[in-house]
């Protein structure tokens, strides 16, 4: 028997010892998890890092429909708001963002988003409830623009006002 | 116990940890999106600081597991 019959006749025996299987992968499992567990971490760090990102870009977001809540807009003459109880619709900070204006019963002015943070519809003044009322599904805010019934729960986001002279001007937009 | 055994161990809870601050990066993020959505602009700068410290310390784990990594190659 020459040497490479030897070599042959080993292969041999370590085939007939070694199963077919573990032949066809010859991964350990020990090998397996170190390796899977070391790449997982890494995947859910790169997961972590777009997480992260995206938390980001939420803030520029917010900066960029922030802008345009800060821009200055004549809403019409405060005459037609002198009576106590009256109010005034009008649009703030842009044409497709409804808004409403009311003196109250005590002769403040306030004015808030006319958008219910319920579901979007339109709030209207109540006189009786001395708030603001969402018809949709009856939902009521009082003059401070907090939920007092219904189903919101957030409070309306306010409008802040000046008066110039005659002139209303709403000035800015804050979530309470 | 060989160094690759303990690694499989080691890295098992460093993956533990490092799920757990992802979940809660998701959360944050939710929450974020409701804001955002909402015009509460306030809460959304501490959700993303939140979310970077976590970044951060998910960041330093994935270090320390590519260092012992090396180590275990080497080893």
């Amino acid at each position: 028997m020459n040497t490479q019959d030897q070599e042959q006749g080993c292969a041999g025996c370590k085939a007939k010892v070694t199963p077919k299987w573990r032949q066809d992968f010859p991964i350990e499992w020990e090998g397996d998890h170190y390796v899977t567990r070391r790449e997982m971490v890494k995947f859910l760090t790169l997961g972590s890092l777009l997480l992260a990102s995206a938390n980001w870009a939420t803030v520029v977001a917010s900066r960029l429909l922030h802008r345009g809540s800060h821009v200055e807009r004549n809403i019409g003459s405060a005459s037609s708001l002198e009576q106590r109880g009256s109010s005034m619709l009008f649009r703030y900070p842009t044409e497709a963002d409804p808004c409403i204006a009311v003196r109250t019963p005590e002769g403040k002015l306030v004015a808030y988003s006319q958008v219910c943070t319920h579901l979007s519809c339109a709030v209207v003044y109540d006189k009786a409830e001395n708030g603001l009322f969402c018809p949709c599904h009856h939902g009521l805010f009082n003059l401070a623009g907090q939920p007092i019934a219904g189903p919101p729960t957030r409070p309306l986001p306010q409008v802040q006002l000046e008066q110039r002279g005659d002139q209303l001007f709403a000035v800015g937009m804050e979530v309470l | 116990m060989s160094l690759r055994r303990q690694g499989t161990t080691l890295f098992s809870a460093i993956l533990a940890f490092v799920g757990a601050a992802v979940v809660l990066q998701l959360w944050l993020l939710t929450v974020s999106m409701e804001a955002l959505l909402s015009g509460a602009y306030k809460t959304l700068i501490p959700a993303a600081a939140g979310s970077s410290i976590l970044l951060l310390i998910n960041a330093c784990l994935l270090r320390y597991v590519f260092r012992f990594d090396r180590d275990a190659q080497r080893g």
